[in-house]
């Protein structure tokens, strides 16, 4: 084995492990702490890729910026304490019938699909780099990359209406 | 394409009309925003553009779902007289969320890319999200907003997976592109493009509240403010289909067989669930969030049942409906203000008791709307009806259209609830105010209505 593929083979591993641990932590500031170890290990992915681009920026914006929100978020809402269980029997074994039926399928697709590999003769090794995701960006997606800024305008807009302080009491 | 431009425009210009004294300019100016839009649609007409490396695609289609986009959204403005008195209200803010949203939902119309598709399901559903919670001391809004967000943003996350897969398969993500790789790989493509396919097509059917994936709809529709409500069951209902519609009828024909049985599947259980339960219901709003699950459902057959009728059939279908619920809203708003019960409207059926005695009128536009939602001849909603069924006969899907026969039945009792109440009950309603123009848009609604129901011809020209 090359020293990428085990490189590969690690990352995956410990992205794998980290992101169940994510969903099976009962402490939600452990939850957080294996995201953060998660978004890195995707980020070595990114390298592996030779995409340094989106590493620099997946540390900058989801473990960094993003998840430092959430950890406000959580401290805020101080939700230290265990919550009693509001799911009754028949809802938690529909959700792991549900659940269990997707991943089986999902299993199935990924078992029997094809995806045709990569020749590493002729492939364009800049792909990931910032100056062809500049081209693909301002050229190829022009029209939804500026709309897009009418999505974080509305966004802005309503957290900005939403956020500001009301004088009045709550009615039902 | 100049509608998306100049909405996002206008949408800026309204925040900064909101810096004004007087809020008496911002009703008018977002009415005519809309307006200017609507024609500038038409410049377009009979010309079939591509945007921007075909990001967009806009031909005669696309124009007339925009067209009942823009109707729908110039009624519900026109019907917003009240936020312009309410002190808590900000009316800038809500209209120009009200035409960012738009520019989402022709992003959605007329989208050639997924990517497309992704960031206009996204403006709306943002806008929607905000405008639900948007009365912000009542506690159902609050509820709903966030019911509405959480469950949004997992059903969003469905279908970008769905996306990845299909680019995954694909190698692209134009609507064109999957349709060619589809027919090049001689009917074994990729099992990734099944996947993606469905994945996609759940998150789509969340957005349009379709059955398994319905259960937000009553709650959301109730807490949101009445006016959005109106808003969301029409706009977003006619968006996402026009979006389905899209991906089925470009991408997927080729692989007709392999969809039509879920989907098929789908409408039957939208029309048991939507139906059903709205027999059960005792508020209107309530029962008028049921009575759009179910509409989905009627408009969901013209989808399983693809083919040559399905597009203008679900034109016409979405006009309809769009006609009638933002009529029904409408008198909703006027009669619940009447009635107040905790400091809270009453939205029951009972609140319509003896309605015709002192407003005829209004008995009348909502007496016409409860028809044509059920689908009585001589209103628009027969002929939608109609036509989708005729779609399902041409397919040979015969035990659908019986059960959506049946199913009709059962939205009539529902539906007439109403109508008793304001004909043959008693009631002590006194005489309701209505604004002039107010009054000219419920009626402009009935007559159109009632004009499509006489001669569907008309509309049938024009596509």
């Amino acid at each position: 084995m090359k020293a990428t593929e085990i490189i590969f083979y690690v990352l995956t591993a410990i992205t794998l492990l980290s992101a169940s641990f994510v969903v099976t932590a009962r402490n939600p500031v452990h939850s957080v702490l294996a995201l953060i170890l998660t978004f890195f290990c995707l980020t070595g992915h990114y390298v592996l890729m030779n995409a340094q681009f989106l590493a620099a920026v997946n540390i900058i914006v989801y473990a960094g910026a993003i998840m430092v929100l959430f950890l406000f978020t959580i401290m805020f809402l101080n939700l230290q304490k265990e919550d009693e269980e509001s799911k009754t029997t028949l809802t938690k074994m529909a959700a792991v019938v549900v659940g269990g039926v997707l991943l089986v399928v999902m299993v199935a697709v990924f078992r029997a699909a094809s995806v045709a590999p990569y020749d590493p003769a002729t492939y364009n090794t800049r792909v990931g780099l910032v100056e062809s995701l500049g081209m693909v960006l301002y050229k190829d997606y022009l029209l939804p990359f500026e709309l897009a800024s009418v999505l974080f305008l509305v966004a802005m807009v309503g957290a900005v209406m939403l956020g500001k302080r009301e004088p009045g009491d709550r009615h039902f | 394409m100049l509608p998306i431009i100049l909405l996002s425009v206008f949408g800026i210009v309204l925040l900064f009309l909101g810096f004004l004294k007087t809020r008496a300019v911002l009703l008018p100016a977002a009415l005519l925003f809309i307006l200017i839009a609507l024609g500038a649609g038409f410049l377009e007409w009979n010309k079939s553009y591509l945007y921007f490396g075909d990001m967009l695609l806009i031909n005669n289609l696309a124009i007339l779902f925009s067209t009942i986009v823009l109707i729908s959204a110039f009624m519900v403005v026109a019907l917003s007289g009240d936020f312009l008195e309410d002190e808590m209200a900000q009316p800038a803010e809500y209209y120009a969320i009200l035409l960012f949203s738009i520019v989402g939902a022709m992003m959605m119309i007329g989208y050639e890319n997924l990517i497309m598709l992704f960031v206009g399901v996204e403006i709306l559903s943002v806008s929607m999200y905000i405008l639900t919670g948007s009365d912000k001391r009542n506690l159902r809004s609050n509820e709903a907003a966030l019911k509405y967000f959480l469950m949004g943003s997992f059903a969003t996350g469905f279908m970008l997976f769905g996306m990845a897969l299909l680019y995954g398969a694909v190698g692209s993500f134009t609507l064109t592109d999957i349709k060619s790789y589809i027919l090049l790989s001689h009917g074994r493509p990729s099992l990734l493009l099944y996947m993606g396919e469905l994945l996609v097509l759940i998150g789509m059917l969340f957005k349009v509240s379709a059955a398994p994936f319905h259960f937000w709809t009553p709650d959301v529709y109730e807490g949101a403010p009445t006016l959005f409500t109106a808003f969301m069951s029409t706009v977003v209902k006619t968006a996402g289909f026009a979006a389905l519609l899209q991906l089925l009828s470009v991408s997927f024909s080729a692989i007709y067989g392999f969809w039509w049985v879920i989907l098929a599947a789908i409408t039957a259980l939208t029309l048991l669930a939507g139906n059903l339960t709205a027999v059960y219901q005792n508020s209107f709003k309530r029962m008028m969030a049921y009575s759009s699950i179910s509409h989905a459902g009627y408009l969901l057959i013209g989808l399983a049942a693809l083919g040559q009728q399905s597009r203008s059939a679900l034109v016409f279908y979405s006009l309809a409906y769009s006609l009638a619920t933002i009529s029904a809203f409408g008198i909703l708003l006027l009669v619940a203000k009447q009635h107040t019960t905790d400091g809270r409207p009453d939205e029951s059926y009972s609140a319509f008791n003896g309605l015709s005695r002192n407003n005829p009128l209004l008995a009348f536009v909502l007496a016409v709307s409860m028809l044509s939602l059920a689908g009585i001849p001589l209103t628009a909603g027969f002929w939608g009806k109609f036509m989708l069924f005729s779609a399902a006969v041409d397919r040979g899907m015969v035990w659908i259209l019986i059960l959506a026969v049946l199913m009709s039945a059962v939205g009539i009792y529902y539906y007439f609830r109403v109508v008793i109440a304001m004909y043959f009950r008693e009631g002590q309603a006194g005489r309701i105010r209505v604004a002039p123009f107010y009054q000219f848009i419920l009626i402009a609604a009935t007559a159109l209505t009632i004009i499509l129901g006489i001669v569907p011809g008309l509309f049938q020209n024009i596509m």
